[in-house]
């Protein structure tokens, strides 16, 4: 592992809110340009690449993505961001559309260099008090906890606040973290000197030649490669979004897949084994959120079917989130301590 | 003429078969776009600012709302999305509120170096 590079592991947060009027029409997708680009500053990342569809707002961002539906965001960066600082200005903004915040989600796996990151996020800690500083007090349901696995080093941390104990029928979520990428698989996200592209058509040509245009076929994709490697997509599928991002340099390398899921559609095992053979890693854990047993248990199967061994399986609680599974996977050959 | 270096907003089915239909060699660009769709408002001045640099090449801007079986016969699903259009015919699409994609092209397909 090297001494130091680029973070790859994300920051999720996801903001639910509820409008004050009847009727809540295109909620936060109202938010006009400027003010987002205004918060996205504050979190020190920029708009590369956009696509929408009648359901939400997709965004791919200089450090990840952002999703923006009429009572939710979900934003997600990488590096060296400071993502908590972005709660405050969307709560505010939401309100100038009358509307309120009624829960809160903050996850994240453990850091390849912890030490390198800025306040809050220097100790997860820090971020659950800044969280409990920044939040309105109606959000009386809150838990912070970190979820093991075998291994010291990679850790589920999770806050999660609302204003009623128990989430709603809403979908679950699927947050895929691998490491140690193929070498070979790794070298495709690099972009090729001289080769008379940008950055859109050359992350067009890294989504076919991966194969990651086959995890769904059925979503629009919006992609983009980084210079000189790195790239990033957001899918689009009728309301469900999916999200991939790669940091492909050797001794940090790092890829996240992160979908989500409905009792209406059956494939998310599939998705989620599709995706982690795009980069043959040497480990995956996946976190999911809300889902049934069920679901947990057929994407252990799933990725346990391309050669991979479970070495954890454990679960949490979390108010107005729900249940989170948090299972971990080597190589058979990779035991790590 | 007046109208060129301007993006041309079609409220109609007419005004829409007229513009298409124009017998002037020109590469027609069209912008589909909705008034909720945030990607939408991103690329809305970058298009406005294209429109003006290459007045060799006609933009039109269709609401998927208001010619909705427009946007459907075409095939729109994801918005931002862009049509490049020759002899009716597409030539070219750009999905995505994507700058530089966009740019790129329209150059190839407008037979110009300039933009």
């Amino acid at each position: 592992m090297a001494i130091s590079g680029f973070e790859g592991f994300e920051k999720r947060l996801e903001l639910q809110f509820s409008s004050r009027d009847p009727v809540i029409g295109i909620g936060l997708r109202k938010l006009d340009f400027k003010s987002l680009e205004q918060v996205l500053h504050q979190v020190q990342c920029t708009v590369v690449s956009a696509l929408g569809n009648q359901h939400f707002d997709s965004y791919v961002l200089s450090e990840s993505s952002l999703f923006v539906y009429p009572n939710k965001i979900i934003i997600k960066t990488c590096g060296t961001t400071q993502l908590l600082k972005s709660v405050q200005p969307f709560i505010n903004h939401a309100r100038t559309l009358n509307l309120r915040i009624v829960a809160l989600r903050y996850t994240r796996g453990s850091f390849i260099f912890p030490q390198a990151q800025p306040h809050p996020h220097t100790s997860f800690h820090e971020e659950v008090i800044y969280l409990e500083d920044n939040l309105p007090e109606h959000l009386c349901y809150r838990k912070a906890s970190v979820i093991p696995s075998n291994f010291t080093s990679h850790s589920w941390h999770m806050f999660s606040a609302g204003l009623v104990e128990y989430p709603d029928d809403v979908p679950y979520t699927v947050e895929v973290c691998m490491t140690e990428l193929d070498q070979t698989l790794a070298r495709k996200f690099f972009r090729r000197p001289y080769d008379g592209k940008n950055g859109d058509s050359a992350g067009r040509e890294m989504t076919e030649l991966t194969g990651i245009n086959r995890i769904n076929p059925n979503s629009h994709i919006c992609d983009f490669a980084f210079d000189p490697c790195g790239y990033s997509m957001n899918g689009i599928d009728s309301d469900r979004y999916s999200t991939i991002h790669v940091t492909p340099e050797h001794g940090f390398s790092y890829a996240s897949f992160e979908c989500v899921g409905s009792v209406y559609n059956a494939d998310i095992a599939d998705m989620v084994k599709k995706a982690v053979k795009v980069f043959c890693p040497g480990s995956v854990s996946v976190a999911t959120t809300n889902a049934s047993d069920d679901i947990c248990v057929r994407i252990k199967g799933a990725v346990e079917q391309i050669g991979m061994k479970c070495r954890s399986w454990s679960m949490d609680e979390f108010p107005a989130a729900g249940t989170v599974v948090f299972q971990t996977f080597t190589t058979r050959r990779n035991i790590r301590t | 003429m007046g109208e060129e270096g301007q993006l041309i907003s079609c409220h109609t089915v007419d005004a829409w078969n007229q513009h298409i239909r124009k017998d002037n060699n020109k590469l027609i660009v069209v912008d589909f776009a909705a008034s909720w769709c945030g990607p939408c408002r991103v690329i809305a001045p970058f298009v406005a600012e294209l429109a003006k640099k290459m007045p060799h090449v006609t933009f039109l801007k269709v609401d998927v709302d208001e010619l909705k079986e427009i946007a459907s016969d075409w095939g729109v699903e994801a918005m931002p999305t862009f049509l490049l259009l020759k002899d009716e015919k597409t030539v070219a699409k750009v999905v995505g509120a994507k700058k530089e994609e966009l740019q790129q092209t329209i150059i190839k397909h407008s037979g110009s170096t300039s933009g």
